[in-house]
């Protein structure tokens, strides 16, 4: 039960983290398609969902490792 | 816990939901993480993890939760034992205390009306024979209620199960996907076209039938994906589940909504959504075939273990099951049977077939006196024998664990592997985003062309935009990069040659003895034992002054009595012969008065009123003996190739005896072959350099360590890893233990089936030094294998990568498409699969039956002179 307790507050401590970093992947994306030339709005808005859907793919696990890392420490 | 277990020791537990390298480099470093963990290695085709650790510190469920936190986990097993003698409720609590305090059971419960004890437990740390002890130990009987499964039958289920379902995947996936595949290419189809309904290539029917398949079949790397990242691993499952998903992502939003502006209903890539998924199934599959087969060598030795015993209590025969045998039981055996466990025979006579466990082709002879091995089957006669080793401690039981904890080890090279595979997964991701980004604002602009097409394919891009040609470049390449294959391309060829090996009396310790093994230079072989049979006998005896009077008028007889009076308490092979020489001829051996052995020189008694010394030049000289006498008969023999002794009496040289042992049979033969490999031939003896020139002669070595003291053996070894050489030792693996952990490679011959005591990293049951060729062949083939292998999961990642990014499409306008590198990585999965496959085809070059020269020649016979030494 501590266990179960421990994780859902180290996933909850991670998704903070990612999270932001994942969308401001996507948003510097869709930032940069939008000034840098003429893309179509689903082109813009597509490219911005797959950067910030593989964004997340490559935080999360990080994060999570080492918010869990962290918070073993402490114990 | 049970408290009493202070020290390190070893488990390995079973790990569920591994797939990959990747995975196996997450549960290690779960587990190493862990206080009081000193090692771990996983091995993916095992699927187990063995384990080091100070298990005061840290229990078997703190493992299991450090598994189950990273995403995997390490299942249990269930057993009912019929508990007798209960009686009362605290019968039941010592029988649930009793089970529960043995580590690896997670929980008993006892139900006192049914007399029974349902067991939950981790297969591998604990045993039903360790449950049924501890119950007897409390005061009760435990008997196991079913045969239910053993771990090699649960372990076997599993595998099976988890090939039965990729299979089922396989063909679900396959067989629509075909479907999808005559459906998207009906305009190119021909004549072939009036066979196939039209409707099959409307795209929203192919969008129908890829959609079970992304669903179905493919829902296993969606779920497993999601539970990794939540545990915050990432594993090759990510990487089809993103390649998957996203194909079919755009494929649904541009057959429903073709004018959103992803590239409309020519960009559907249904196709590539369902063949990715079959063609990874595909090397799932053959990844489960895969792990399925390579541990045949363990189950075909477990299954030489008989389940019953026919145990004899007085008079009447009882059948019990095997491992309830005791040690001094009293065992019959029929003919046909095999051999339930260790023993003498005490009665009886018959002929063993021992081939399965010692390679030996010819049944063995037992008599009374003689040893019978577990598993061994009895051919023609019935005899009776006691039982001596049994359980853990059986020939047997020592060889599975032996190959099994190999197979379980990792080699350097593999270590590399799982590190590159564990760490290439986010590098993977992180490359895919730069491929996106950049065709996003530069590719597409510069070098896009409508009229270009997938490799391999007449299927044009067409009116694919910016965003689904940039989508598909970056979904290419993670497919392309995944090597799914390098998880199995190390451990499965080490366990298909840590079995091949075995089957011909090899046994590598772990697999870095492999690895050690194919990049051996130098072999150094003990003489005494090793080339030699170990057991020499007398073949001359010399007198001092011919013709002269003799030093208190010593025949060749009292030359003899004297030494083999002196050698009557040693231990030494040359003592030995001296001691049967004398016996032979008759000759009376008394007990010393006083006794010393002066190991490297010879030995010192006093007897008869007499100062005695018997040994070497070394001795000889430090107590000042003057042997010139003797000396010109004593380099005439060793030019032979014997060992001479010199006897002085009081103070003064009496005479000599010289002592011959004869090469062992195939001796030359294995020399021969082992420089036809490329190998350095170098003989290590304590014997004088004459001696061992001569023996060295004979066989063909190019190099003599003579004169070595046993306790500069190791040294001696030294020196040449030194001059920078990969050395192996070959000898006795109790004597020789400091020389053979000295070097790179320690090779124990003549073991017997006494496995556990030996030192070395490679164990030779037999005493014969042909092995000691088929270790090096088993070797060199296993690790050709390895590498062709790791060839094979790499290469296509290698060529892939930069040809999914798009690297040539500038100048060829050729793309790959999703599905033909969902292909690729296929066919590198069969790549491994059938390498390894290949290598049950080896056969060492010395066990083909073809006599050779040397063979036929047969090893030299000494000759039997007495005669007077010249000079005094």
């Amino acid at each position: 039960m501590e266990g179960e307790v421990l994780d859902r507050g180290i996933a909850r401590r991670a998704a903070r983290i990612y999270l932001p970093l994942a969308t401001a992947a996507a948003l510097l994306f869709l930032i940069a398609a939008s000034l840098g030339g003429e893309y179509p709005a689903v082109a813009r808005i597509g490219g911005a969902v797959w950067v910030g859907t593989l964004s997340l793919i490559v935080s999360m696990p990080v994060v999570t490792a080492r918010v869990k890392a962290r918070a073993r420490r402490r114990e | 816990m049970n408290a009493s277990r202070l020290t390190d020791s070893t488990i390995s537990l079973p790990v569920q939901g591994m797939t990959c390298a990747s995975c196996v480099s997450h549960v290690e470093g779960a587990l190493s993480e862990l206080p009081g963990v000193s090692q771990v290695v996983v091995n993916l085709a095992t699927g187990k993890a063995t384990i080091e650790r100070d298990s005061s510190r840290v229990t078997i469920e703190d493992m299991r939760q450090a598994v189950a936190d990273v995403g995997y986990s390490v299942p249990t097993a269930e057993i009912t034992l019929d508990v007798r003698g209960m009686t009362c409720a605290s019968c039941v609590a010592h029988v649930e205390g009793a089970l529960t305090d043995l580590e690896g059971v997670t929980a008993a419960v006892v139900n006192l009306g049914l007399g029974t004890a349902r067991v939950t437990y981790v297969p591998g740390p604990v045993a039903v024979s360790q449950m049924k002890r501890a119950v007897r130990e409390a005061g009760y009987e435990a008997l196991e209620r079913s045969q239910g499964l053993d771990a090699l039958d649960r372990e076997r289920q599993a595998r099976e199960e988890e090939i039965r379902r990729q299979g089922r995947n396989l063909v679900i996936a396959g067989a629509v996907g075909l479907l999808v595949m005559i459906g998207t290419f009906y305009d190119m189809l021909g004549p072939l076209r009036s066979w196939i309904p039209e409707w099959l290539s409307y795209k929203w029917v192919i969008g129908l039938l890829t959609t079970p398949i992304v669903l179905g079949p493919g829902r296993q790397f969606f779920a497993n994906s999601w539970r990794g990242l939540r545990h915050g691993v990432t594993d090759m499952n990510l990487l089809y589940a993103t390649g998957i998903g996203a194909a079919y992502g755009i494929a649904v939003i541009n057959t429903l909504f073709p004018q959103a502006g992803f590239g409309g209903e020519g960009a559907t890539f249904f196709e590539s959504a369902a063949l990715l998924t079959a063609f990874i199934v595909l090397g799932r599959w053959l990844e489960a075939l895969t792990r399925g087969r390579t541990s045949e060598a363990i189950r075909k030795l477990m299954k030489l273990q008989p389940k019953l015993a026919r145990v004899l209590r007085g008079t009447a025969e009882e059948e019990i099951p095997a491992d309830e045998v005791q040690v001094g039981d009293l065992l019959l055996l029929r003919p046909g049977e095999s051999v339930a466990v260790d023993g003498l025979v005490e009665e009886g006579y018959s002929a063993v077939d021992e081939s399965m466990l010692t390679g030996e082709s010819l049944p063995v002879e037992k008599k009374a006196g003689d040893p019978v091995i577990g598993g061994t089957l009895n051919k023609t006669g019935a005899f009776k024998f006691r039982a001596t080793r049994v359980g853990k401690e059986t020939a047997l039981a020592q060889i599975i664990k032996l190959v099994e904890d190999a197979q379980a080890s990792k080699a350097p090279i593999q270590k590399l592997a799982d590190w590159v595979a564990g760490h290439f997964i986010l590098g993977v991701h992180i490359l895919a985003v730069v491929v996106f980004v950049f065709w996003f604002f530069f590719g597409y602009r510069l070098y896009f062309d409508p009229a270009s097409s997938f490799i391999l394919s007449p299927y044009r891009l067409g009116e694919i935009g910016v965003f689904g040609f940039s989508l598909l470049l970056s979904v290419t390449v993670l497919v392309i990069s995944c090597p799914c294959a390098v998880g199995l391309a190390t451990p499965s060829a080490m366990m298909a040659g840590t079995g091949k090996a075995a089957e011909y009396g090899v046994l590598f310790k772990a697999a870095q003895a492999i690895e050690n093994t194919s990049k051996l230079q130098t072999l150094i072989f003990d003489k005494t034992g090793t080339l030699t049979r170990g057991e020499p006998s007398v073949t001359d005896v010399l007198m001092a002054g011919a013709g002269e009077a003799e030093p208190g008028g010593l025949t060749a007889q009292d030359i003899l009595r004297l030494a083999a009076s002196a050698e009557k308490n040693s231990e030494h092979p040359l003592g030995e012969a001296i001691v049967r020489g004398a016996r032979e001829r008759g000759v009376e051996v008394s007990d010393p008065v006083r006794f010393e052995s002066i190991p490297g020189h010879g030995v010192e008694a006093a007897l008869q009123g007499h100062a005695v010394l018997l040994g070497n030049r070394r001795l000889m000289g430090q107590r000042a003996v003057d042997i010139g006498g003797l000396v010109e008969q004593a380099e005439r023999l060793e030019g032979e190739g014997k060992t001479v002794m010199f006897l002085a009496v009081d103070g003064r040289p009496a005479g000599l005896i010289a002592v011959a042992d004869t090469l062992k049979e195939h001796s030359r033969e294995a020399i021969q072959q082992l420089h036809r490999l490329g190998l350095e031939v170098a003989m290590i003896t304590g014997d004088n350099a004459r001696t061992a020139q001569a023996i060295a002669r004979q066989v063909g070595i190019d190099r003599v360590l003579a004169e070595v003291l046993p306790q500069d053996k190791a040294e001696e070894i030294k020196k040449l890893q030194a001059l920078g050489k990969r050395v192996a030792m070959v000898g006795d693996g109790v004597n020789d233990a400091p020389a053979l952990a000295q070097s790179d490679v320690g090779m124990a011959i003549g073991s017997g089936t006494d496995v556990a005591k030996e030192t070395g990293d490679v164990i030779l049951i037999k005493d014969d030094l042909r092995d000691v060729v088929v270790a090096l062949e088993a070797a060199k083939a296993t690790m050709r294998k390895v590498k062709q292998n790791l060839f094979w999961a790499f290469f296509y990642n290698i060529l892939g990568i930069p040809i999914g990014a798009g690297l040539l499409y500038p100048v060829l306008r050729l793309v790959v498409s999703p599905e033909l590198a969902g292909a690729m990585m296929a066919v590198s999965s069969v790549s491994v699969t059938l390498n390894t496959l290949l290598l049950r085809r080896f056969r060492p070059s010395l066990r083909s039956g073809r006599q050779t020269q040397a063979e036929a020649q047969g090893p030299e016979q000494p000759r039997w002179v007495t005669e007077p030494a010249a000079g005094g």
